[in-house]
């Protein structure tokens, strides 16, 4: 085992696959999202340090009918889902692919039409979140004509890809191309279930498609594209090959096949079948393989080469973020479990889990992707190496103080539902603390992306950046 | 088998596909199919049974309530679920009365679906009766006036525009009142 391991070890290098010449690629898709992406990321960063302060300070500009915490927090998570982290996602998979194919982008035209329509859904949806056009669902309450509209873009964008991979020079396909055609084809299901097939269903039963919408459109969509670009960028930008190609099968086709079975997990406990409960029980359980596949196999890439971490920004996001994986996929599995459940479930520590999902493994992925792909596809140097470490550890410090004050926050206000003498108010003035300090993390992080966008936009407008970044070679 | 998906996208494409399909159908398709209670309303006017009562569709007032209850992102702070735990039907439960769980039968008539994922502020799944006209109207005028220390926003555009306050009225006063649970049928109006 440990020999088969050793020999698959070595079969893609990814360097070779990108033996190539770069200049055949031009990017223009690529750029477009990303800079969009990253556009939103600071817009909506905003928003959620807004709804942040809602909880402290609950009369903030409370009578503002457009600008409520119900009209808000959908705005913040749709745009932070599908206007940056979803676009950013696309983005480096513009870039990404056709270097791992051998080949230019199928279509750039069609690429760009991509952009244009994505950014209108996302300038659309704004609009209808602040408005109350609301469907009611979680992470599918924008319109239906917007819902449309998002499966024309999702089709551009597939067949883009597929035609690439179907033109492609190099015949084996190295795995960030099957999580990146497993996103494709999956969340294109996801996403008609979640959206479309609901409308036909009403009760549990809705609530049952909505929840295999929710789940997936983490599991089958953030998990795997997410997947893509640090399968990429790890060995990359360590300049170390894949440890085991045999690992990322196991971790890739255990994905495929248990995630989309966890859904009912959402309402453990809930008035749902107790038999559909168990099933998602054991499934999430089951979630620990694919997970910890893929997080071995990115460790062992990195064994022998930790100390790159010093200095290479991008591989510090890569790494954290891996770490962070690892953490909320241990987080899911435990508490579906229904004793952890009963404490856990509808407190804070879920958008303590979720955050770190979102924010601490999948956009920390996204934005080393980022330091990494706008350099070269601006064939400029980065604008400060200095500022992006600044912007790491801002992050890394919002990020743990949200998710651990969460997660705290969270236990101990179950134990307090739990206990009906604690009349519920008391339960909520409790929290205060934990909000406070939610609030001032939110703060952290969004320094953090002010210094990375700012990084980045210094950088396409090419300014020079030669000085600082020697400067900060010298410091580090 | 799967190292033929490394070279051929056809191959790749069925794998995923099935494998997604499996888990995909079983999950969403066959439990309707299984649990019949996901489809038919409460009925049950025998106490042995248990609680009783009958589960009535909403009203043309109602469902404007409940437009305004989805428009305005209630359901984001505000699950509709007592759940199989003992502090569950205690904190819906009223007057020293413990709610009945809610069951699927009970939402038959819901889209979109309520549930919820967060509880920062109560469960509303029994709030149907437990307050008056009256104290919604202050209530959503300031949330502190009544309940100091709530962080719910005040919603005045609601409290001032009489149809639409009336109908979130007459909607709440609907949440879990198809199963008859008050022994001394004190509901409010």
């Amino acid at each position: 085992m440990q020999n088969e391991i050793a020999k698959s070890a070595g079969e893609i290098p990814v360097s070779e696959a990108v033996r190539y010449n770069e200049s055949l690629h031009q990017d223009t898709t690529a750029k477009l999202f990303l800079v969009s992406s990253i556009t939103y990321f600071f817009i909506v960063g905003i928003v959620a340090l807004m709804i942040a302060a809602k909880f402290v300070w609950p009369e903030l500009l409370g009578t503002v009918q457009y600008l409520t915490y119900g009209r808000l927090r959908p705005l913040h998570v749709n745009g932070m889902l599908f206007g940056w982290l979803l676009a950013a996602d696309m983005g480096l998979m513009y870039y990404v692919v056709p270097r791992l194919c051998g080949v230019k982008l199928w279509s750039e035209k069609l690429g760009i039409a991509t952009a244009a329509l994505w950014n209108f859904i996302i300038l659309g949806a704004v609009v209808s979140t602040i408005m109350g056009w609301n469907q009611g669902w979680e992470y599918a309450e924008l319109p239906m004509f917007l819902d449309v509209l998002v499966v024309v873009a999702w089709i551009m964008f597939g067949a883009n890809i597929f035609m690439t991979v179907a033109i492609r020079k190099y015949t084996q396909m190295y795995v960030t191309i099957w999580y990146c055609l497993g996103t494709i084809l999956w969340t294109a299901f996801v996403y008609l279930t979640g959206n479309f097939a609901a409308l036909f269903a009403t009760g549990v039963n809705q609530a049952n498609l909505n929840w295999m919408y929710v789940h997936n459109a983490v599991g089958l969509i953030f998990t795997p594209v997410g997947l893509a670009i640090a399968y990429y960028f790890i060995p990359k930008t360590s300049n170390s090959p894949l440890h085991s190609h045999k690992l990322s099968m196991i971790g890739f086709w255990s994905l495929a096949f248990v995630y989309v079975w966890t859904g009912a997990h959402h309402m453990l406990h809930g008035p749902i079948s107790q038999w559909l409960q168990t099933i998602a029980i054991v499934f999430s359980v089951m979630l620990l393989v694919p997970v910890w596949a893929v997080v071995y196999n990115f460790f062992a890439t990195m064994r022998g080469q930790w100390d790159q971490m010093r200095d290479n920004v991008p591989l510090k996001f890569l790494m954290t973020g891996v770490i962070f994986y690892l953490l909320t996929c241990f987080q899911g599995p435990m508490h579906s479990l229904r004793s952890v459940n009963a404490i856990v479930s509808k407190t804070d520590w879920i958008p303590g889990h979720a955050h770190m999902a979102v924010l601490g493994a999948f956009s920390f992925f996204a934005i080393a992707g980022c330091y990494y792909v706008v350099p070269k596809i601006f064939r400029r140097n980065l604008f400060s190496d200095s500022l992006a470490n600044w912007s790491f550890w801002l992050f890394l410090i919002g990020g743990v103080g949200f998710f651990v004050t969460l997660w705290l926050g969270g236990f101990w206000q179950g134990w307090q539902w739990n206990n009906p003498a604690i009349p519920f108010i008391d339960t909520v003035v409790a929290l205060k603390p934990v909000w406070i300090v939610r609030f001032f993390s939110g703060i952290f992080m969004f320094g953090g992306i002010v210094a990375f966008a700012y990084n980045i936009l210094a950088t396409m407008l090419g300014s020079s950046g030669n000085e600082s970044s020697k400067m900060a070679a010298a410091t580090a | 088998m799967l190292r033929k998906a490394d070279y051929s996208a056809p191959i790749f494409v069925a794998a995923a596909l099935f494998m997604f399909f499996v888990g995909g159908l079983l999950t969403t398709v066959v439990p309707p199919i299984v649990d019949k209670s996901w489809a038919r309303p409460f009925d049950n006017s025998d106490p042995a049974k248990g609680v009783t009562g009958k589960l009535q569709p909403y009203t043309e007032q109602q469902l404007k309530g409940r437009n305004v209850y989805v428009r305005e992102g209630c359901w984001y702070c505000h699950t509709q679920q007592t759940r199989t735990l003992l502090a569950d039907t205690k904190r819906s439960g009223w007057r020293g009365v413990d709610a009945p769980v809610s069951t699927p039968d009970e939402f038959v008539y819901d889209s979109p679906h309520l549930f919820g994922t967060k509880r920062t502020g109560p469960d509303l799944s029994r709030v149907g009766g437990k307050y008056d006209e009256q104290w919604h109207r202050a209530h959503f005028r300031n949330p502190r006036d009544l309940v100091p220390g709530s962080i719910m926003p005040p919603y005045p555009w609601i409290a001032d525009n009489e149809e639409e306050f009336q109908a979130v009225v007459a909607y709440l006063q609907t949440l879990g009142r198809a199963k008859n649970w008050r022994p001394d049928n004190d509901y409010e109006r």
